[in-house]
């Protein structure tokens, strides 16, 4: 009976060709945006492989020089984009790209893409992503708006149920209906999706790759789910589906369009920020009192790089002072981090009413390409720079000048320079990230089934 | 034209009794002066925070100031002794960062309208000799998920919301008429189409755009105390012009749907995906063209070259780095002699390292603006297209929170730090002492606002755009009408 | 004054007048008979200028429609079957509207009312909305937009269908209260009786054709029901 009632429904979806054009659209978008992605993170992945393998070439090969000046080099990391970035980019475009790591201060990751585009950047990025969030739940509302509207109108509705259709059965079949026509344009896709994103990936990662892939195509499954019962439910509680679509147009809108830029004010506001001069000031004095505290406790003197510490002891006083900071910079970036990671909570919880804030958090946490993925990667690259730095305070005490005064003529070699590693970041796999994003499946479930129980109640059961 | 004139003002008013007897007017009034309302306050919040932050910014400028030249005269009184890498002597600590001097780009009356790229790029800069990479990626601190996002500010509201609520009340103004039976009565009087449909649509401009266009300026009167002077009317006329021409844009394409004399059902439809293409997909897509088309350079690419630079630095200035400090031994090298002082070798290094690097790179950054630049252009010039892309870039452009007052503000950075570095230059290389007087004579940032002429050309063509497209839509409308059967 | 000359319309490519000659002088009410399809309704828009003559001409008080197409509708009253009215706004609200339509200035309320209640409609019920009226209700409301325009000729369709015999009594003395104003009526129906007590000629009308005129006076009502019965036979 399901089945019979979801093959006159698909029929009609392929007669009046609805499914043909809207879904014509949506794949001919989802086409470009992963044409284009992919091609992108080619080049990008590649360009920063290659830069990073020369950053620590020249390393390496540096001359003689001594060994703080050679932190003033540095080395740069340049952050590898995660294979599904291809299918979310999430926020890279708006966190940098590259780290610089020199002596003395953790400093936040430089060049953000969307700094070097137009004010356009802020309409939205095209991906497949983007599509699927916004743009799938207008698919599934332009498939199913009239789904029991247009019966009521043409009076089938009646003949149904006088035949002894339950309306539990007539939802099931509309919503079989739905599904099956999103299925026959997505699962291809997907496929294409799929096949795209692992080509070209190492063996292992291609595995983790498709883990993910299968889980993320899970969360988007759950939300268009909950995008058919919640049109089903419109649908089954209007009269005319002139007012089915504009009420579905109403809650897509309010929902896709209005609620990200709304709750992400709203969370700016309830776990407030700091400015960049607000965080700096206050950084910056807590590290002058602890680097103060620090010398006192360690040289016994009050002024750092003053004069009353000679020289050969400024390896030790540079392992101290750095040692000392990285305290005060944990717990400022942890504080501020901490804010994003709630102002994110506050966005998947609000996912009960909007889903798509909590898919957001999911898709971006699944593809490697949210807060902290980011976060991941800058700890590591910090890791690295205070290893440098660890390194070569190490270095410049047990090379400490024994004359008092020739600190800078002192001079390094290759050696030195070879005990720093080259820096190896290896993206998170998918079970160090899925437990982080537990809860926005959970509520992304939730969802399902308030809509579900919606679409339920809203069922005709009279003609 | 008698019937228009006779009839026009017949139509409009019944038409507000229908609008205020349904209540479809009201609620949508409400949800556009609700939503708008919590736009303009997140505007006129956020702008007031980057006053502030900008605000904080000079008191800690005049205070550095201050304390600096009061250290100064303490050290030359003797009362004082120097500190080694905070020097108020040593031009080469002032010039690369203990001057604490700041390049700020202050906001236009206007800015609360249209937060635009403001979260996104610095309205101020720390301004040191020190390399530009160095101070320029610096920016506020957002939460990258917010900045995706985008903000819901004034305009979002009239770019996304207003044209639905416009579509929302007009979808069906003659379509309802025919399907319920009325038109055939309305049409045995003297009246033509084209009179009842602008009737129609008249009633419905009035109180929409009125609110759109008018509740912000209201607003900012009454909030945001920038915003009262005068220089700001001529700004203000321009967002009234532009939100009106952008609702009318939207008013004739439902007037254009209205007169293809589909169902009513179907004019939703259209209109909608209308808005759909217009105001998501086509942004996108032309976002989409324009950076493929103008592709940023390799940022990669930057990053190597200004660490190749810096190697070449230090090779080239190894004896000057290699000399170690002398003050640890003799104090009295951090104390001016007769106008001079001893600059530490290294910090010259330093500063000749830098200066270097601006040099060899600064083509490599130029191509970064340049390409910014031709990206524009073809914003500019092929964002007809879609009217939101023209009403938002006319929007954010008189809001002064465009990428083209951003990247002026980048220009006049770099004139700026030429200058400042021009100033510390003789000093840092010749070992000249800062004096209290010198302290009076670095280089001060005035800022230069973006040329008045382009602005009010850009706001124009913009208009333009816009009423043409308006005005097609309105011929094609007047077209069909002619053909509409009535029966 | 109503009349066509040799009037031809084409509707959806089929042709739904053909070589119609009527005319309706001031004082006359001409009753059209015709079973569904057979163009009356399709007269009555052309009279309206709703559709467009394909050759021959359709004038309005002497006013050809084609070429005064808003002038001619100055001089037409028209009632349609259903008379549709906003229904949200009340019988005098939406009188105000109609009123002011066709004649391009606002009515002052005691005369709106004044209107309603000549067309049979009470004062309380004149103040209530719409959606409250019965079709009885809304077609006087349509009758006083006809009074309000004071027009020279007028056309109705279908008037009296789904009226219950004393409205549509009513309705007849409205009718001819009217033509002895002089103005010139016309109306389609259905009804052979109404035809024949209202009508002062009566014409009956197939598959765009007019087929026969009577005097109603002259013509017997037995006479008038055989060759309207005829007509339709020949249809089938």
């Amino acid at each position: 009976m399901i089945g019979l009632i979801a093959r006159r429904e698909l029929l009609e979806f392929i007669r009046d060709r609805r499914l043909f054009w809207a879904g014509g659209i949506i794949l001919l978008l989802l086409a470009i945006a992963l044409l284009v992605g992919w091609q992108q993170q080619r080049t990008l992945n590649a360009e920063r492989a290659a830069a990073q393998q020369l950053d620590y070439d020249d390393w390496v090969s540096q001359a003689e020089r001594h060994p703080h000046d050679a932190a003033h080099q540095g080395m740069h990391v340049f952050k590898p984009e995660a294979p599904l970035a291809v299918v979310d980019p999430g926020i890279t475009p708006y966190v940098g790209s590259t780290q610089w790591l020199q002596a003395h201060r953790q400093a936040d990751l430089k060049f953000v893409p969307a700094q070097d585009a137009t004010g356009l950047q802020r309409f939205g990025n095209l991906s497949v992503a983007w599509v699927l969030q916004v743009l799938g739940p207008l698919l599934v509302i332009v498939l199913g708006f009239n789904a029991f509207a247009a019966e009521r109108e043409q009076g089938t509705l009646r003949q149904l149920m006088s035949i002894g259709v339950t309306p539990q059965r007539l939802l099931l079949g509309k919503a079989l209906a739905l599904s099956v026509a999103l299925a026959l344009l997505l699962v291809p896709a997907a496929v294409v999706i799929a096949f795209v994103s692992l080509s070209g990936l190492e063996a292992g990662l291609q595995y983790d790759t498709l883990m993910r892939l299968l889980v993320l195509f899970a969360g988007y499954a759950i939300y268009l789910s909950i995008f058919i019962f919640l049109t089903l439910a419109v649908s089954g509680r209007t009269s005319t589906s002139r007012i089915a679509l504009m009420a579905l147009m109403a809650v897509w809108i309010t929902g896709v369009i209005l609620a990200p830029r709304a709750i992400s004010d709203l969370a700016d506001r309830w776990y407030p920020t700091p400015s960049r001069v607000e965080f700096n000031n206050s950084m910056d004095q807590e590290l002058s009192k602890t680097y103060a505290d620090a010398w006192q406790a360690s040289f016994g003197v009050s002024t750092r790089w003053g004069a009353d510490l000679p020289l050969n002891r400024w390896g030790e006083a540079l392992q101290v002072d750095d040692q000392a900071g990285y305290l005060v910079a944990d717990r400022h970036f942890a504080e501020l981090w901490g804010a994003f990671d709630k102002q994110r909570q506050l966005q998947e919880w609000s996912g009960l009413v909007f889903p798509v804030l909590a898919l957001r958090s999911f898709s971006m946490g699944i593809a490697g390409s949210d807060f902290s993925a980011h976060r991941d990667f800058s700890l590591a690259a910090e890791q690295q720079r205070r290893l440098m730095q660890d390194l070569i305070s190490h270095d410049l005490i047990h090379h400490a000048d024994v004359l008092d005064h020739q600190h800078f003529t002192y001079k390094a070699d290759s050696t030195l320079w070879k005990q720093i590693p080259p820096f190896d970041y290896r993206l998170p796999t998918m079970e160090a990230v899925l437990p982080a994003n537990i809860r926005s499946l959970g509520i992304l479930s939730l969802a399902l089934l308030v809509s579900f129980v919606l679409a339920l109640a809203s069922v005709p059961r009279r003609a | 034209m008698n019937s228009l004139f006779k009839h026009l003002p017949l139509v409009f008013r019944h038409e507000w009794r229908l609008l205020l007897a349904d209540r479809s007017l009201w609620l949508t009034l409400g949800i556009l002066c609700a939503v708008l309302a919590y736009g303009l306050f997140n505007g006129i919040t956020a702008t007031e925070a980057r006053t502030t932050t900008q605000v904080r910014l000079q008191i800690q400028e005049a205070d550095a100031a201050v304390r600096n030249v009061d250290l100064l005269r303490r050290i030359f009184e003797d009362k004082a002794n120097p500190e080694p890498f905070a020097n108020p002597a040593n031009p080469a600590n002032v010039g690369s960062g203990l001057a604490a001097r700041y390049a700020m780009m202050p906001a236009l009356p206007l800015a609360p309208l249209a937060l635009g790229q403001s979260d996104m790029l610095p309205d101020h800069y720390k301004i040191s000799y020190r390399n530009k990479t160095s101070f320029l990626y610096d920016g506020e601190i957002e939460n990258p998920w917010n900045l995706m996002s985008g903000r819901l500010d004034a305009v979002f509201v009239v770019i996304y919301l207003l044209p639905l609520l416009i579509i929302a009340l007009s979808y069906n103004v003659l379509s309802v008429e025919r399907e319920q039976g009325m038109m055939k009565l309305v049409l045995s009087n003297p009246i033509t189409l084209s009179t009842l449909l602008a009737g129609k649509l008249l009633a419905r401009a009035l109180p929409l755009l009125a609110g759109a266009a008018l509740l912000p300026i209201v607003a900012l009167l009454l909030f945001f105390p920038p915003a009262r002077q005068v220089d700001a009317l001529p700004q203000m006329m321009g967002w009234i012009a532009l939100v009106l021409a952008y609702g009318l844009f939207w008013f004739a394409l439902a007037a254009f749907v209205n007169a293809l004399r589909t169902s009513s059902a179907n004019n939703a439809l259209l209109l909608i995906s209308a808005w759909v293409v217009l105001t998501l997909i086509a942004p996108v897509i032309v976002n989409l063209a324009v950076s493929t088309a103008n592709p940023a350079p390799s940022r990669v690419e930057l990053a190597t070259q200004t660490r190749l630079v810096t190697i070449a630095g230090l090779n080239r200035y190894n004896e000057l780095l290699s000399t170690d400090y002398r003050y640890t031994t003799n104090l009295e090298t951090l104390r001016p002699k007769d106008g001079k002082l001893d600059i530490p070798e290294r910090l010259r290094a330093f500063y000749l390292m830098d200066r270097d690097v601006d040099a060899e790179i600064s083509s490599l950054l130029d191509r970064f603006d340049i390409q910014v630049a031709s990206q524009q252009a073809l914003v500019d010039r092929f964002g007809f297209v879609s009217p939101a892309i023209v009403a938002f870039e006319g929007i954010t452009g008189l809001s002064g929170n465009g990428s083209r007052r951003f990247q002026h503000f980048k220009e006049q950075i770099d004139t700026f730090h030429e200058n400042w570095r021009g100033y510390f230059q003789p000093k840092v290389l010749g070992g000249q002492a800062m004096t209290e007087s010198d302290y009076a004579d670095i280089p001060r940032f005035v800022w230069q606002e973006e040329s008045a002429r382009q602005r009010w050309t850009d706001l124009a063509k913009r208009l333009f755009q816009l009423l043409l497209l308006a005005a097609i839509l309105s011929v094609l409308a007047i077209v069909f009408l002619r053909r509409y059967r009535v029966v | 004054m109503l009349e066509t000359h040799d009037l031809c319309v084409e509707y959806d490519g089929a042709v739904a007048l053909q070589s119609l000659n009527i005319r309706v002088d001031p004082g006359e009410i001409y009753c059209l008979l015709g079973a569904n399809g057979a163009g009356k309704t399709t007269l009555i828009n052309a009279f309206l200028g709703f559709v467009e003559p394909a050759t021959g001409s359709v004038h309005v008080n002497g006013l050809d429609v084609s070429r005064y197409p808003l002038e001619s509708k100055q001089g037409a009253a028209y009632i349609p079957e259903q008379v549709m009215l906003y229904s949200v706004l009340s019988g005098i609200e939406n009188l105000d509207y109609f009123a002011a339509l066709a004649t391009g200035r606002r009515l002052p309320k005691a005369r709106l009312m004044a209107l309603l209640v000549q067309a049979g409609l009470s004062e309380e019920a004149a103040s209530r909305r719409i959606s409250t009226y019965s079709k009885g209700m809304r077609q006087k409301v349509g009758i006083a937009i006809a009074l309000a325009k004071g027009a020279k000729a007028l056309l109705l369709d279908e008037p009296t269908s789904g009226l219950d015999p004393s409205a549509a009594n009513e309705f007849s003395l409205l009718l001819r209260q009217a033509a002895s104003r002089g103005v010139a009526i016309l109306t389609t129906t259905h009804d052979l009786f109404h035809a024949k007590q209202t009508g002062t000629r009566i014409g009956i009308m197939r598959k765009g054709h007019l087929l026969v005129e009577f005097d109603s006076v002259a013509v017997s009502h037995e006479e008038l029901e055989a060759a309207y019965l005829e007509h339709m036979r020949v249809m089938q």
